[in-house]
């Protein structure tokens, strides 16, 4: 059996231009979460960062969605 | 075909995610017969138009694009209120198209789920599929129709493709619906009514199934209705688990006593579920009387027991969904291993760039301003002069009189100076909705909120704002698309604060009567043009401050993250363009017609009245009713250095505020000729003396005064009118307004007291 190593977990923001990952956790106020489980930004779901910063741009499955946190929300994410 | 089927209108309506090509294809079904309106007491668009085909009327309803049915709001909630039939004043929903975007269907089918649990016929139109193929998607249509046990309509809303299937589905189903009256008493499931009527047996339904697609002919298909039956009867009303069900159930219960003895009626099983998972609370406080706090508490209850139960609330609902989601969509989706280079991205490369993007944006937004100001010039010249001759061959149809006057200076003169403003209206909208179509506008919500978000506002606020430099009544239109209430708002009360075209007249007359063309740095700047670039940044400082204010006090409130799809770029439909400019201007059309022909016909009265056939035009405005009330009110302006007339002609000047120039020539007995040389009227305000003095009225620092007023106030019946329309409410126009004219004063009180100070 392949060896996989403990997944890292970093914040949306750490992720670099270009790398794939999937997304862990979305912490933050259950409303807020929620709102964006429904559009499809939630865990296990698997993102690219396109640019990164504040709004960033990340791809999610073929479309690109802006997101601004504002320190409401904290994503993480596990790097590709 | 059933008789009654052909007598009555159905009613259809649109749901889909943003970015599906929803009102594309709302423009494909219903063509030019559209209607645009609010529902009562919320700001949400009721779009709805006309069609009919294969013998059958139909209403078809275009909804706001949502990603969720969850009501947060009153303006989300009117959504669900009419897919249930709640929603007072509007037709009973029939069916429901539900447009999915192919590239997306897991996200999208989070919608659908919900949608399919209020019970109603659906049919699901799969747009985009030629996208989604180019991106290496592969989808089979066939077995989503059997999995998702509705009918499956491939379309390319964009192309028109596939608009006669989904009409032919869309005539079945509501042949159905229409056997229903004729064969049941209705009480049944609607879905099972549609089985029965289509000669379905029913065994094959199973009991919380919710199929419709033996509504649709197998040739249709080209699929056998039997075989779908097995896949189909996995399928259930909701996805979600069965302890949550069991909750719901419990407070419908005790919903439904409560109800017995209150006059309501006993609320739909979809709304006790989402009040259960409302934990924002907004439903409870909107459906529930609990006064006494125990709905509250047995809420809080049933979702603590969810939570030892492994479902906590709210995220039992999007797994749920989502699970459901991916079982329906199994082997339906064939995503490519990873996604390849499109020419969207390769474009967004460019777009988005934090440099080049920002250039490209200021480049865009300069040639559309460019051609609102050149572009529409003629066409406004043009509206002018027929203003003038209609105006001038109305005087010589009728005798002198109330009646002429009224026509002349208040219809025509007052309605044709607001009308001016149209040409810019609907070149300004001719280009947003470029913009839009094509997919650029989300990058320019992308790359200015940054920039936004220092104000407490989003992106999506900046084209709106921008959009006010010409005129706020489109801006404040433009608003529209921001989703979050309170942005939308604060965005719609700080625009008029922008400095739109209406008040170029008053600061080039005024500027070119009083401000001393000192030049400095060679010729580079000028005093002049420093005075209305001063004037320009007046407005955009205010309204950053308002808005800030604002968003800390009256309009305070949790923001929720900004999230926002960026479309792939594609090509602007010209319909599309076309049709959004034609609502738009005939919006604003509506608007002249209406609230600023009654505020026109109101200042002319005031102006007319008493009236005084042998004064001369002088006497008669110092003498009518506004003359007396200017002349009243001189206490009040005096400390901004203003005089009696000028007092007046700002009353006036309340339907447009270009209208104070041509006032003021009235009041001053000078000819305006609106682009001719400012000198002699400039001459004239230069003499003008007050009342019974060789004291000039006029120096610099009143004319600074008159000008910080008119950059600051709020003397716009269009913007107000507008407002009123946009907020659906009378409460924001007159805050607007009230608001503005304190700061106005204000701002022009400290302008003439610190100037005449300086200058003293």
């Amino acid at each position: 059996m392949k060896h996989t190593p403990p997944a890292k977990v970093i914040p949306l923001w750490n992720l670099s231009e270009g790398s794939c990952a999937r997304i862990a956790r979305v912490l933050g106020p259950s409303d807020h979460v929620h709102r964006l489980d429904e559009f499809g930004l939630r865990g296990g779901t698997k993102i690219e960062m396109f640019r990164p910063g504040n709004p960033c741009i990340v791809r999610l499955s073929g479309n690109k969605v802006c997101l601004r946190t504002d320190g409401l929300l904290e994503v993480l994410v596990e790097p590709m | 075909m059933i008789a009654a089927a052909k007598t009555r209108t159905f009613t259809v309506a649109l749901v889909g995610n943003p970015n599906t090509g929803k009102s594309t294809l709302f423009s494909g079904l219903v063509g030019v017969h559209q209607h645009v309106g609010n529902y009562p007491g919320v700001t949400v668009e009721k779009k709805t138009g006309r069609t009919s085909f294969a013998g059958l009327r139909f209403e078809v309803i275009d909804l706001p694009g949502l990603y969720s049915l969850a009501p947060r709001s009153r303006d989300e909630m009117v959504v669900v209120d009419l897919l249930l039939g709640r929603q007072r004043g509007a037709a009973v929903v029939d069916a429901v198209v539900c447009i999915v975007d192919a590239c997306n269907l897991e996200r999208n089918f989070y919608l659908v789920s919900q949608v399919l649990e209020l019970g109603l016929p659906v049919v699901l139109a799969l747009n985009m599929l030629d996208i989604a193929e180019r991106r290496g998607i592969r989808i089979d249509a066939a077995r989503l129709r059997r999995q998702l046990g509705v009918p499956v309509v491939p379309i390319q809303a964009n192309r028109r493709i596939g608009l006669p299937r989904l009409k032919a589905v869309l005539a079945d189903v509501a042949a159905g619906a229409a056997g229903d009256i004729v064969e049941s008493a209705g009480k049944a499931h609607p879905l099972q009514r549609m089985g029965l009527s289509s000669g379905v047996p029913l065994n094959i339904l199973p009991d919380r199934c919710l199929r419709c697609e033996a509504t649709v002919r197998p040739e249709d298909c080209g699929e056998d209705t039997a075989a779908m039956a097995p896949d189909a009867a996995r399928v259930h009303s909701t996805p979600l688990p069965d302890e949550f069900e069991a909750e719901v159930a419990l407070l419908e219960s005790e919903l439904a006593e409560e109800s017995n003895r209150a006059a309501g009626g006993p609320l739909p099983r979809c709304l006790v579920r989402r009040l259960l998972l409302d934990t924002n609370g907004y439903l409870q406080r909107t459906l529930l009387d609990d006064s006494d706090g125990r709905w509250a508490s047995r809420l809080a209850a049933a979702r603590e027991r969810l939570a030892d139960a492994g479902s906590p609330v709210p995220a039992v609902e999007t797994s749920a969904r989502y699970d459901w989601a991916r079982r329906v969509l199994d082997g339906v989706v064939v995503e490519p291993g990873h996604y390849k280079t499109t020419p969207s991205d390769r474009i967004d490369r460019v777009l988005t760039h934090r440099f080049f993007g920002t250039l490209i944006f200021a480049a865009v937004m300069l040639i559309v301003f460019q051609s609102v100001f050149v572009w529409a010039r003629p066409a406004m010249e043009w509206i002018d002069t027929l203003k003038e001759a209609t105006g001038g061959w109305v005087e010589m149809q009728m005798a002198e009189g109330a009646l002429r006057s009224l026509m002349v200076k208040g219809v025509i003169g007052g309605v044709g100076a607001v009308l001016m403003f149209l040409p810019q209206i609907l070149v300004l909208f001719a280009f947003l909705a470029l913009l839009e179509d094509c997919g650029y506008m989300a990058r320019t919500a992308y790359l200015m909120d940054r920039m936004m978000a220092r104000v407490g506002l989003s992106g999506k606020s900046f084209i709106p704002l921008l959009s006010s430099f010409a005129c706020a009544v489109p801006g404040i239109m433009a608003a529209r698309v921001i989703e979050n209430e309170r942005d939308r708002l604060t965005t719609i009360l700080v625009a008029p604060l922008l400095t739109c075209s209406a008040r170029l007249p008053i600061y080039a007359m005024l500027i070119a009567a009083f401000i001393p063309a000192h030049s400095y740095l060679g010729g580079l700047l000028n005093l002049q043009g420093l005075t209305l670039a001063g004037l320009y940044l007046l407005g955009i400082v205010t309204a950053m401050i308002f808005a800030t204010v604002f968003k800390r006090t009256l309009l305070r409130g949790e923001t929720p993250p900004f999230v926002m799809e960026l479309p792939g770029y594609k090509w602007p439909s010209p319909r599309t363009v076309f049709m959004r400019m034609a609502e738009r201007g005939w919006v604003f059309v509506r608007c002249a017609g209406t609230l600023i022909l009654l505020v026109s016909i109101l200042v002319w009265a005031a102006l007319y009245f008493p009236h005084d056939p042998n004064a001369t035009h002088q006497e008669q405005q110092r003498n009518s009713y506004l003359g007396r009330a200017g002349r009243v009110i001189e206490p009040v302006v005096r400390p901004l250095g203003w005089d009696w007339r000028i007092g007046c002609a700002v009353i006036a000047s309340l339907p447009a505020r270009e209208l104070v120039v041509a006032t003021m020539g009235v009041m001053y007995n000078m000819e305006y000729e609106p682009d001719s040389d400012h000198r002699r009227s400039s001459e004239k305000l230069r003499q003008a003396t007050w009342d019974g003095t060789d004291r000039p009225v006029y120096n610099v620092p009143v004319a600074l005064s008159i000008m910080v007023f008119f950059a600051l106030c709020a003397q716009c019946a269009a913007t107000l009118a507008v407002i009123r329309r946009e907020t659906n409410s009378w409460r924001w126009p007159a805050f607007t307004f009230s608001y503005m004219t304190a700061l106005a004063y204000a701002a022009a009180f400290v302008t003439y007291q610190v100037g005449t100070w300086i200058a003293g």
